[in-house]
């Protein structure tokens, strides 16, 4: 057992606190409290931080080189994403282009589309959105309705696509499309559409916290090239799951870093406001413990893929741990913050930290997303336990 | 960087559980636990200190094995999976103690080779809450009242924890038994009026107050690895409506969330261990997480073991509650969840 980085690592980490010094102009939190902080001004925002981290080569961290990333390890990157959160800097703009289209098109894709398609995607210049989830698709996903119908040398697309992150800024999105309506798995294909194509619509969605960072697009006979097809027709389900793979990772040193440091603000907050006494420490005590035995999962997933091995289902886990985690510790701060912590951040007597209200809002998102927290649980109970197929 | 245990390390945990599975079965632990007085066999406790075990942390010149709180960690997860009867974590402590304080050089080796019993003596008073009296120690003498002194009818040592540093009584003691709900733990009451020495100042204990956690908190650890096995064991059995209680999604998610609770804490666990064993800046945070974490989520796993077992769950016949009893002492001995909430606060600088 060793839990200590590697003298390379070490290197890689110290190197890259040197760059967030010398390169981040100011905490993301600080950004969304400026009162000029738009939604448009923090999208330019965030599109310049990532071709700032492009730039310095911290993009794409474990994609080959050949591709334009750093052609470095899951370590890395894991270390890179702990870093990031622990300088509170902006999350980069194209979070799905980079996140899963990349490494699709790196496996799947062919030659002529990655040349194409992932250079802007690094610089920021061309933001994707993902089209998976529809109105009657969500945890159940293989049952999307939305058609591609070959036409010549084009796809015909018809239905809607809903919950589509970044789809009110996106330039391109990735669809998950029926191919053939009788193979449920089988039947699905992965299609690059630009958004601008005639036929289709975005509407932004508001979200409960007033913002409309998701959106729902529309797809009426909207002409594709079918040179924009990834993999093979009816391929799509394999590469989608392999792709939601590379979501995983050691995020929850990521996510720890960033609790430690809105722990430790909310602690100074109680203290300013006098609240010391024994069921404020007690809360805050649990949150403070619940925070570190995510940290250990997160080593441990770090050490793991150190040692070469492959997160398996057991990745689950940790997106249930910190999304489930997340909701404890932002109801808690509400809690000991009283009345004043659902103040909104233009309110005159809002406090000077973190959006405490806007935190407690976005901590309901993170048990629906990306599988939400019964998808997880089924996971767990089927892959890992070898629970008898569920009778409901 | 790895978080697996070392070919040595897997080794121990293999040939432990082997040992415990063949000397230490729950029929013959259960039938000490429920009628011997003593609640253990010294005897049988001979060869557990002839195999290294009550030595695991002492230095070879003790007659030890110089091994260090990961070693302690495997071993205690295997005592907890078998419901050890007997003060194994109380003698590795006591040992580890004599040692951070030096100069007890016999009474150390016989502890480690199972001829006398020395235990810490720590609580000044039945319940929680500020006590009616300290225990204190002057002038050569230790007065005053523990309880929950473990196996204390057997001990033939007490160290005690005072205000005025550690002091070491040797006995006979008049340990007044207390019976608690946990039939694998000895308690007792002991009033003090013994001459002693001075073992060391009071900080002798924060060491070993790290190792008690980690110790305690892979005991946990143990429990909760065997009664998911035994409970995913049993509801894949089960039938209910025709099929296996275990297909139905009510039970399957909550079965998830103990697999999670279980292997959180193993996480937190065994990282704790390294960071003790590491002399990491993190080790203090680390133990104090890990025990506060594996005392909640050791009473939750055992509940539902309980409560999906149904009606059979709750006889004394079954032996969930041999565990599920076990896990609620371990929580609140060893540094209970308030302490330990409040060490994590002060470590992180909160």
């Amino acid at each position: 057992m060793d839990l200590r980085l590697s003298p390379e690592h070490e290197r890689f980490r110290s190197e890259l606190r040197t760059w967030l010094a010398a390169n981040l102009r100011r905490p993301w939190r600080e950004e969304l409290r400026d009162p000029r902080a738009t939604e448009t001004r923090l999208i330019e925002l965030r599109r310049a931080w990532q071709r700032k981290l492009w730039e310095a080569g911290y993009l794409g961290m474990d994609w080959p080189v050949e591709w334009g990333g750093r052609g470095a390890t899951a370590v890395e990157k894991s270390i890179f994403e702990e870093e990031i959160a622990r300088a509170d800097a902006p999350p980069i703009l194209n979070i799905l282009g980079i996140g899963l289209l990349g490494p699709a098109l790196i496996h799947h894709g062919t030659e002529a589309q990655r040349r194409r398609f992932i250079p802007p995607m690094l610089s920021g210049d061309e933001i994707w959105c993902q089209g998976f989830s529809e109105p009657g698709a969500g945890s159940d996903l293989a049952s999307l309705r939305t058609t591609a119908v070959l036409d010549g040398d084009h796809f015909v697309l018809n239905g809607q696509k809903i919950w589509t992150t970044f789809g009110p800024w996106a330039d391109w999105i990735f669809v998950l499309a029926r191919t053939d309506p009788k193979d449920r798995y089988g039947g699905i294909s992965f299609i690059l559409t630009k958004l601008d194509t005639p036929g289709i619509t975005v509407r932004p969605l508001r979200q409960i916290t007033g913002e409309s960072e998701f959106g729902e697009v529309f797809f009426e006979d909207a002409r594709v090239p079918r040179e924009n097809l990834v993999g093979r027709i009816g391929e799509g389900w394999r590469i989608a799951m392999t792709v939601l793979g590379f979501e995983r990772g050691a995020v929850g040193l990521a996510h720890a870093a960033r609790y430690a440091r809105d722990l430790a603000q909310l602690a100074r907050t109680c203290r300013e406001l006098g609240r010391t006494g024994e069921a404020v420490r007690e809360k805050l005590g649990r949150l403070l413990v619940e925070n570190e035995v995510m940290r250990a999962n997160g080593l441990r997933t770090l050490a793991d893929l150190a040692a070469g091995k492959v997160p398996g289902p057991e990745s689950s886990i940790e997106k249930l741990w910190w999304s489930e985690f997340d909701k404890r510790f932002r109801e808690t701060a509400l809690d000991l913050l009283g009345a004043g912590g659902q103040l909104l951040r233009t309110s005159p007597a809002a406090r000077d930290d973190v959006d405490w209200a806007r935190e407690f809002l976005w901590s309901r998102a993170g048990t629906i997303y990306s599988g939400s927290s019964e998808i997880q649980r089924n996971i767990i109970a089927k892959r890992v336990l070898n629970l008898p197929q569920d009778g409901r | 960087m790895k978080f697996d245990l070392s070919e040595d390390q897997e080794l121990l945990r293999r040939s432990t559980r082997d040992l415990l599975d063949r000397e230490w079965p729950l029929e013959k632990s259960r039938r000490l636990m429920e009628h011997e007085p003593r609640g253990w066999d010294r005897g049988a406790w001979r060869q557990l200190a002839e195999m290294g075990y009550l030595g695991l942390l002492a230095p070879p010149s003790a007659g030890g094995q110089g091994l260090g709180p990961i070693e302690l960690a495997i071993v205690c997860e295997e005592v907890g999976r078998a419901a050890l009867p007997g003060p194994y974590l109380d003698a590795v402590l006591a040992a580890a103690l004599l040692e951070a304080a030096g100069g007890h050089d016999a009474l150390l080796a016989d502890v480690v080779g199972g001829r006398r019993l020395a235990v810490i003596a720590r609580d000044d008073a039945p319940f929680s809450g500020e006590p009616r009296a300290v225990t204190r120690f002057a002038d050569g003498r230790v007065q005053g009242r523990k309880y929950f002194v473990p196996f204390a009818a057997s001990a033939d040592v007490l160290l005690v924890a005072t205000p005025d540093g550690v002091a070491l009584a040797e006995g006979p003691f008049a340990a007044t038994a207390l019976p608690t709900i946990d039939l694998a733990q000895r308690f007792a009451e002991v009033p003090l009026d013994h001459p002693a020495a001075f073992l060391g100042p009071a900080t002798l204990l924060e060491r070993v107050d790290r190792l008690a956690a980690v110790g305690a908190a892979a005991e946990l650890l143990g429990i909760m690895a065997r009664l998911l096995d035994a409970t995913v064991g049993y509801v894949q059995t089960r039938q209910a409506f025709g099929r296996p209680i275990g297909s139905f999604q009510a039970l399957q998610h909550r079965l998830a969330d103990m697999l999670l609770r279980t292997e959180s804490t193993r996480s937190a666990v065994y990282r704790a261990a390294w960071c003790l064993a590491t002399d990491d800046a993190e080790a203090p945070l680390a133990c104090a997480a890990a025990k506060a974490y594996a005392g909640d989520a050791a009473r939750a796993v055992a509940g539902e073991a309980i409560q999906m077992h149904g009606g059979i769950g709750f006889t004394w016949e079954l032996d969930v509650h041999v565990f599920f009893k076990r896990a609620k002492t371990l929580e609140q001995h060893y540094g209970a969840t308030e302490t330990q909430l409040a060490r994590a606060l002060a470590a992180a600088g909160l």
